[in-house]
């Protein structure tokens, strides 16, 4: 391999990539600005006609300093900020901050807010998939099956709208509980959703996951095999669909997943190589649309099991969290999203730090890409299923 | 006017006259003594060409319209609504914004190359509507190459997208042309094969005496029917799929590609000289669907053509307005077609678009071709429903 | 496993810079300033053997741990003179987490790259480097990866003053 490159133009401590100089390699920019990138990414694209030699991911464009506002706020206020960088799942993101801050402060929560928590989280990780799903047909070429599950999501989100007010950044799920009760009717509205969605989400297996072309365009590409996908910290779909069989539901339970797991209410879907290599970018996303159909389960289990009661404990409104530090995982439809807080006894945290999964999983890309055909790329990338705002925090 | 010039043309027990020469024949009977003759051809050429672009014009405009009701409904939505009733003032409403729109060259492009592009492309399809006839007594040029005219016209677009990448400077754009090169030279062999088949069966290239060709028995002489010739639907499949990848239709939309893309070639245009790639791929379509109606589907001929034929008497003007409706419909029909399978399918990779046009497409369209011939020769003769 | 098996995994296998460990513990009633700590358990381990304690941690047959899940920092306050590293890793096999935490003078924070071990930790050394200023030794991209190229300066640190303009742009 030739020695680095250095142009005389570079940014100071930017590397060229470790390539042979060949005069007919490309470098081409996808991004900040790309219908592909799925958020302000830019990737920066050497490639030799259509094949990609090499990526190098730019990130930072969505950089909002969450971290170190989560610094200076307090920690009932930091709230809305959790909300803002999974925006898609923004309920996860709500429930995996104040599960950190609720093991540093050891409180139990109301049985009911359990139940009310696990019901959208999970309805958020269908709205999730949903997008993930329809946008990557969107990238493939497929324009229709992403418009048809924005009829799910649009009755997911008023749902949710229903319930706290919002549409896609909720702060619902709080420190002790949730904000407020369900409104009436709304427990038998999302039972209706569930029998709908239960007959539509064939539908969208039928129009695009079967579809021969999806499956030309996403078999064989973009293979991570088991050991990368240890190696690289990947988790989430992404992990399973190489054939790993783990989920922090089910194998680290928090919350009531350990009663339904014990039910025997939902399973966990792998990717099989059923249509190409194990771990290919069919395989995750059938892992996502397998994932829509267990949460459906899981949020009939809770429709059942759900009793009267409080919705959030007794937390005062200035909040003094005890010193110490605590992390907890959960499980984000696009991995393992982790909040690992630091307390030393005050209003405001001395660390709030976020692990997002999307920002580990990207990591990935620049492995998968040399070797790629640009249209791969863009399927690849589309397979991550990466939010920018995770991604940057 | 237009009525004026179809009852100014003979009936077709003479030969027809070209529009522009029933133009030119009928303004030196109105002209004034003072006005020489060469301005009279001319502004006949200059009426005729006029004609052609409106036509195109408006099948382009109408294309744009049913193309975002179409996909409108595809996708449980509407579509224009406000526009107009549903929606039918869109494109005029489009057009006025695109001619407003700053007219920019990006910096660092080759203004020439770059001027040119749109205008070789739209001047491409143009030529080729030159041969199409709007109505059987009604055309401007009676070709005896009609379909071959046709495909040459067509394949010069080719020049103008590989103008337009290039010169835009921008390497999505070059991407966008480089693809598109590379498909519409491969999709050509199977197109010219596939439209061999009827032309085996039809003796000629003239898009008239093809349509002729299939005139009677209410539309079942029709070219593509199997009892005319079995190899005729595999090659009208052949042929459809490769006017998709002609007109970079979707799944083959990858020199557009717009979600990896950007737009491809036309990245970098904008206003009046975007509307022109824009109209040039719906007039396209349209000029592609109305080849595939005239070769496979009887062009002219239709029941409704056979009943105003009945009615009126051939050559009659209800007998013009009848085969000219006839072929709208089935032009637009293939359009409507290509519509809905841009809005069901996916986007094929260009190395998969590669592989089947080179290696399936074409050995097909070849066997297709070979059957088709041996048919003719031998079986076509003693056939009784292909005697006369 | 629980923490205490770990620990007593690592103790026993002579895991490379084991330094100590914290549990949590009750505030003390005769200490009106000790308020406790609540929380996770966690190890301290030597900065510069943390590669090779983290080998031994996904390596050894008891403690698996094959995840890197998180590299991070924390800068604990304005007065110590020592910045934290934290290591969270997870084991699929065992089903159990460890934390592990490195203490660095602000000064000379510097320490080996952990890149060799987990292919996950590139990315995340990168931000922590770029936020609090510290060094891995190894690392074969150390450039920004959430800051631009050019920024000056460890944001997350407590003692960060940010700054008036860049590039022109004025920051107040």
């Amino acid at each position: 391999m030739a020695e680095p490159q250095t142009l005389p133009q570079s940014a100071p401590g930017e590397r060229e990539f470790m390539l042979d100089v060949r005069t007919q390699d490309m470098e081409v920019n996808m991004g900040p600005q790309h219908p592909a990138t799925h958020g302000v990414m830019r990737i920066l694209v050497r490639a030799d006609g259509e094949v990609c030699t090499g990526a190098q991911p730019h990130l930072g464009y969505l950089h909002r300093c969450a971290e170190k506002i989560g610094e200076n706020v307090e920690w009932l206020q930091y709230l809305p900020y959790t909300d803002r960088y999974d925006y898609l799942a923004a309920m996860n993101n709500n429930l995996g901050y104040s599960m950190a801050v609720e093991k540093l402060m050891g409180i139990e929560i109301p049985r009911r807010a359990l139940m009310i928590r696990t019901i959208c989280a999970e309805l958020n990780r269908i709205g999730s998939h949903l997008i993930a799903f329809g946008t990557y047909g969107l990238d493939i070429g497929a324009f229709t099956p992403f418009l048809y599950m924005f009829r799910e999501r649009e009755w997911m989100m008023a749902l949710f709208e229903k319930i706290c007010g919002a549409r896609l950044t909720y702060s619902y799920i709080r420190i002790g509980g949730v904000f407020n009760d369900a409104p009436p009717g709304w427990l038998s509205e999302v039972e209706r959703f569930c029998d709908t969605f239960e007959q539509k989400w064939q539908e969208y297996v039928d129009l695009l996951m079967v579809n021969h072309i999806f499956v030309q365009r996403t078999a064989n590409i973009g293979v991570i095999s088991k050991e990368m996908a240890l190696d690289f910290g990947l988790t989430g779909p992404m992990l399973r669909a190489s054939g790993v069989d783990w989920d922090l539901r089910r194998d680290m339970p928090y919350e009531l997943y350990a009663e339904i797991w014990k039910d025997g209410v939902f399973s966990i879907p792998l990717g099989r190589g059923e249509r190409g290599t194990l771990g290919d970018c069919w395989d995750r996303s059938y892992v996502r649309v397998m994932e829509m159909v267990e949460s459906i389960k899981i949020v009939r289990w809770c429709l059942g099991a759900i009793t009267p009661g409080p919705v959030i404990a007794d937390i005062p409104k200035t909040l003094r969290v005890p010193a110490g530090e605590a992390y907890v995982g959960i499980e984000n439809p696009r991995g393992e999203l982790g909040h690992y807080v630091v307390s030393d006894g005050g209003k405001v945290a001395i660390r709030c730090r976020v692990r997002g999964p999307s920002f580990t999983n990207l990591a990935v890309l620049e492995e998968l890409m040399p070797g790629a055909l640009l249209a791969d790329a863009v399927a690849i990338i589309g397979s991550t299923d990466i939010v920018v705002g995770e991604t940057d925090r | 006017m237009t009525l004026a010039l179809l009852t100014a043309v003979p009936l077709s027990s003479v030969p027809a006259q070209t529009g522009t020469n029933a133009i030119r024949g009928f303004l030196e009977g109105v002209k004034p003594e003072a006005v020489p003759a060469w301005a009279v051809a001319l502004t006949a050429i200059g009426i005729g060409v006029g004609i052609t672009v409106a036509v195109i014009s408006v099948i382009a405009m109408f294309g744009t319209w049913l193309e975002r009701k179409v996909s409108g409904h595809i996708q449980c939505r509407y579509g224009p609504m406000r526009a107009g009733w549903h929606g039918w003032l869109q494109p005029i409403a489009d057009g006025v914004k695109l001619l407003l729109k700053e007219d920019l060259v990006p910096k660092g492009a080759d203004r020439v190359l770059y001027v040119i592009a749109p205008a070789l492309v739209l001047a491409s399809i143009l030529a080729a509507m030159a041969v199409y006839p709007l109505a059987p007594g009604f055309f401007f040029a009676d070709i005896d190459l009609g379909i071959f005219f046709i495909l040459a016209m067509t394949s010069t677009t080719t020049i103008g997208v590989v103008m337009a990448g290039w010169s835009s400077n921008s390497k999505w754009s070059l991407y966008g042309s480089m693809r598109e090169a590379a498909q519409v030279v491969a999709y050509e062999i199977p197109l010219g094969l596939s439209l061999l088949v009827p032309i085996l069966v039809a003796g000629t290239f003239n898009l008239l005496e093809v349509s002729q060709a299939q005139a009677g028995f209410f539309g079942l002489n029709w070219y593509v029917w199997p009892w005319v010739n079995p190899f005729m639907l595999p090659a009208f499949v052949l042929f459809f799929i490769a006017i998709l990848a002609e007109t970079k239709r979707a799944p083959f939309d990858l020199p557009e590609a717009e979600s990896e893309l950007v737009a491809g070639f036309m990245t970098e245009y904008s206003g009046i000289r975007w509307s022109f790639f824009f109209m040039e791929e719906y007039a396209a379509m349209y000029l592609y669907s109305v080849v595939g109606a005239f070769f496979f589907f009887g062009g002219f001929e239709s029941p409704l053509t056979w009943a105003a034929i009945e009615a009126f008497g051939d050559g009659s003007v209800m007998h013009q307005v009848a085969a000219g409706l006839t072929l709208i419909v089935k032009g637009f029909a293939g359009v409507f077609l290509m519509m809905w399978l841009r809005w069901t399918l996916p986007r094929v990779r260009i190395d998969q678009v590669m592989t089947l046009g080179y290696k399936y497409l074409t050995p097909l369209a070849l066997v297709c071709v070979l059957g088709a011939g041996l048919w003719e020769l031998f079986l076509a003769p003693v056939l009784p429903w292909r005697q006369g | 496993m629980d923490f205490r098996g770990i620990l007593d995994r690592l103790r026993a296998t002579g895991a490379p810079g084991l330094l100590g460990h914290d549990l949590p513990r009750a505030a003390d009633p005769k200490d009106k300033k000790d308020k406790g700590r609540g929380g996770d358990p966690f190890v301290w381990v030597e900065p510069a053997r943390l590669p090779a304690f983290l080998e031994r941690c996904r390596d050894d047959e008891r403690l698996r741990f094959e995840l890197l899940i998180d590299l991070t920092a924390v800068d604990p306050s304005k007065d110590d003179p020592n910045l934290w590293v934290v290591v969270s890793l997870l084991s699929l096999a065992h089903r159990h987490r460890l934390t592990v935490k490195c203490a660095l003078p602000k000064d000379a924070a510097s320490l080996p790259s952990s890149v060799p071990v987990y292919r996950a930790a590139q990315w995340h050394e990168r931000e922590c480097g770029e936020m609090y200023g510290i060094t891995f030794a190894g690392h074969p991209d150390p450039r920004h990866i959430l800051l631009p190229e050019d920024w000056v300066g460890a944001p997350l640190r407590k003692d960060y003053v940010f700054p008036d303009e860049y590039h022109g742009i004025s920051c107040k």
